[in-house]
């Protein structure tokens, strides 16, 4: 707890104060767009952070992140376009809600929502990440070549529509994680005799172009359809009834949010549709349910803010992103100077409980800034859709122009946007792509040193109890998806009927 | 089993679940390509002492890409031998967009960030429909300058500069 309290010792000087603001808001601005969801909303502001000293760019990065989460959520609610998976589920009762003329209270109850499970989140982030760490230390290379497994098979399996497409975005993101020299040889491997992908494909551009360039070549094929903003009514305030269906939902999201998010597997957006089936099925006024229940934004919203803290669990002390924000945010970190895994604790705990005691602010003061100001927000959805694609394309073109620093880095982006594009079209998922990335050549290296460390014996990857329970679950992991295909229709298929209603 | 009715977002038309399957029939192929040439480029490196050289994984990413992309052909051929049907005029502006951005690769060196990205900004925009171009010029500079200023001047990322110093 010590070590916390100098975290916000240090996070709480009044620059590092301005530069949360600043993050907040920009973060906001940015996530509030449609069809940008966190992942990107972070990799788009990253260079931003780059000058900055450690410090003050891990604060205003975490206000990055939560103003992007944030802003995700205020346009699932009033544009129904959710910018990544797990705003999905906020989005079911959400929208219905903004439509019925109840998006304020919506919007509120997903702010404090976020609020609650952030806190809680972050406080059980900063109990946890310690004693995860200590254990962690004790693995070697067969541990986590196991967990990179299960991390693999879980993120095809969970994050896409079906295994097939989930597998191949997590193939293709691989492949393009192994462009570069090998580190073991010194031979360039798929760099084609290119100088400039020797040193591999910066993950920001690859985030870059899957998402924005993807998404706007897409908006171009399909021509501007213009989407309707639901208009604010009445004050952003919770009813007493509001309030009193809301907060159990956030308890009970958070609790389903953070240890599923925590897990070394992906998905976090599976905890929002379980919250939202369980709220679904506790609430006394289930005839609401596809008309806008307010418990049905409460949980899933309060779900994935927990999740997102979670998330942080395995990419801190192990170095295992398991989502596709946290690829980026582990870019992030690398690129401040901070190594993720085990050691990271110890070798530079300062800046650690910096970073957490930062995440604890940017929820304070992303829920100070948005209760007031989310008319501003709501103006930025009337951008007209030009602006805003046009606008991203400029910024996606400084993004990887920062990250890289040349003119073949601006043709990397573009082929990989056209890449993004066909991904997309043929519905398949993106999000394992950047897991793939940067895990493909984390798993090689353990995998090597591994068998170098037990001269060849394969066998070492079965070594310990724990190696075996995490084959163990890979299998499993693999037979699961069929069953639980089948829950997903059924939600699909409820979620239809119920939208047929309108 | 169908590949068609999955992902949160409802199916519209049968159009729209036409054009999914063949664009994944057109991954498939690419992957297909891909696989070849990841196998062709792990073959030529030279093997190490290792258990596992450096040809390991990219001949594992290989075989998958292969297999994947295959499977994904395979599901998807009814589709790719009926014609596109429609979307020409849109292709053309993928096109134009595409080469937009190579050609703001290419220029930026010679004529500065300013330029580029406010020439970046007024095509894309007026290929997204756009309705009034000398309006969308200025925001286009407005843009520019400001990313500029804020990148560039304050933040101190240096951005490539023109002959006339912007």
């Amino acid at each position: 707890m010590g070590d916390l309290l100098s975290g916000f010792a240090a996070a709480l000087t009044p620059e590092n104060l301005l530069w949360a603001l600043v993050g907040v808001t920009i973060g906001t601005a940015v996530g509030v767009l449609p069809g940008i969801g966190p992942a990107l909303t972070v990799a788009l502001l990253l260079p931003v952070t780059f000058r900055l000293e450690p410090a003050a760019a891990l604060i205003m990065f975490a206000g990055i992140y939560y103003g992007g989460m944030y802003g995700g959520s205020t346009t699932s609610i009033l544009l129904n376009t959710p910018g990544e998976s797990a705003s999905v589920a906020t989005a079911l009762e959400g929208n219905k809600m903004a439509r019925s003329g109840r998006g304020a209270a919506a919007l509120a109850t997903a702010a404090l929502g976020s609020f609650v499970a952030g806190t809680i989140g972050t406080v059980a982030l900063s109990v946890a990440a310690p004693v995860v760490a200590d254990v962690a230390v004790h693995f070697g290379p067969p541990e986590y070549v196991a967990l990179m497994a299960v991390a693999f098979v879980t993120v095809s399996a969970l994050l896409g529509p079906n295994l097939l497409k989930g597998a191949a975005s997590l193939v293709i993101g691989a492949t393009i994680g192994l462009v570069g020299i090998d580190t073991q040889t010194g031979q360039a491997r798929l760099a084609f005799g290119l100088p400039s992908l020797f040193d591999g494909i910066d993950v920001v551009i690859v985030v870059v172009a899957l998402f924005a360039l993807g998404e706007t070549f897409a908006h171009l094929l399909a021509g501007t359809g213009d989407s309707r903003v639901m208009p604010l009514r009445g004050a952003q305030l919770l009813s007493r009834e509001d309030f009193r269906r809301s907060w159990p939902a956030w308890l009970r999201g958070t609790a389903l949010g953070f240890p599923i998010g925590s897990l070394p597997a992906g998905g976090a957006e599976v905890p929002t549709f379980l919250s939202y089936s369980l709220e679904k099925r506790l609430s006394k006024h289930r005839e609401q349910f596809g008309h806008g229940a307010i418990e049905g934004v409460a949980g899933p919203e309060a779900a994935n803010n927990a999740a997102a803290a979670g998330v942080l669990v395995p990419l801190l002390t192990i170095g295992l992103p398991t989502s596709a924000t946290a690829a980026v945010i582990l870019t992030a970190f690398q690129s401040y100077g901070l190594q993720p895994g085990p050691q990271l604790f110890s070798e530079s705990g300062e800046l650690v409980w910096t970073l957490i005691a930062s995440l604890y602010l940017g929820n304070v003061l992303l829920l100070v800034l948005n209760l007031p100001l989310v008319r501003v927000w709501v103006r930025l959805l009337t951008i007209p859709a030009y602006g805003i694609y046009a606008g991203v394309l400029v910024f996606a073109c400084l993004g990887a122009f920062a990250a890289g620093g040349t003119i073949a880095d601006l043709l990397v982006l573009t082929v990989l946007g056209l890449v993004g594009l066909l991904m997309r079209q043929a519905g398949v998922p993106v999000a394992p792509a950047v897991v793939g990335l940067i895990l493909a050549p984390l798993a090689e290296q353990q995998l090597r040193r591994a068998l170098a460390l037990s001269e060849g014996d394969w066998f070492t990857l079965v070594s310990s109890p724990l190696t075996v329970a995490l084959w163990i679950i890979v299998l499993l992991a693999l037979i699961a998806p069929p069953i639980l295909e089948v829950r997903r229709r059924r939600l699909i298929r409820t979620r239809e009927a119920t939208s047929l209603k309108h | 089993m169908t590949d068609l009715e999955e992902g949160p977002l409802p199916r519209e038309t049968p159009e729209v679940a036409h054009a999914e399957a063949r664009a994944s029939g057109l991954l498939g192929l690419l992957m297909v390509v891909a696989a070849v040439v990841v196998l062709v480029d792990a073959a030529r490196l030279r093997s190490s002492d290792e258990v596992l050289g450096p040809a390991a994984a990219p001949t594992l990413a290989g075989v998958l890409l292969g297999l994947l992309g295959g499977s994904l052909v395979v599901r998807s051929r009814h589709f790719l031998r009926t014609p596109a049907s429609s979307g020409n005029r849109r292709h053309w502006r993928l096109a134009a967009l595409v080469v937009t951005l190579i050609a703001f690769a290419l220029l930026l060196p010679i004529l500065g960030y300013v330029v580029c990205a406010a020439g970046l900004f007024t095509v894309a925009a007026l290929l997204l429909g756009a309705s009034h171009p000398a309006r969308v010029v200025a925001y286009g500079w407005t843009l520019a300058v400001v990313v500029f200023l804020v990148f560039d001047v304050l933040i101190g990322l240096s951005l490539p500069t023109g002959p006339w110093g912007f």
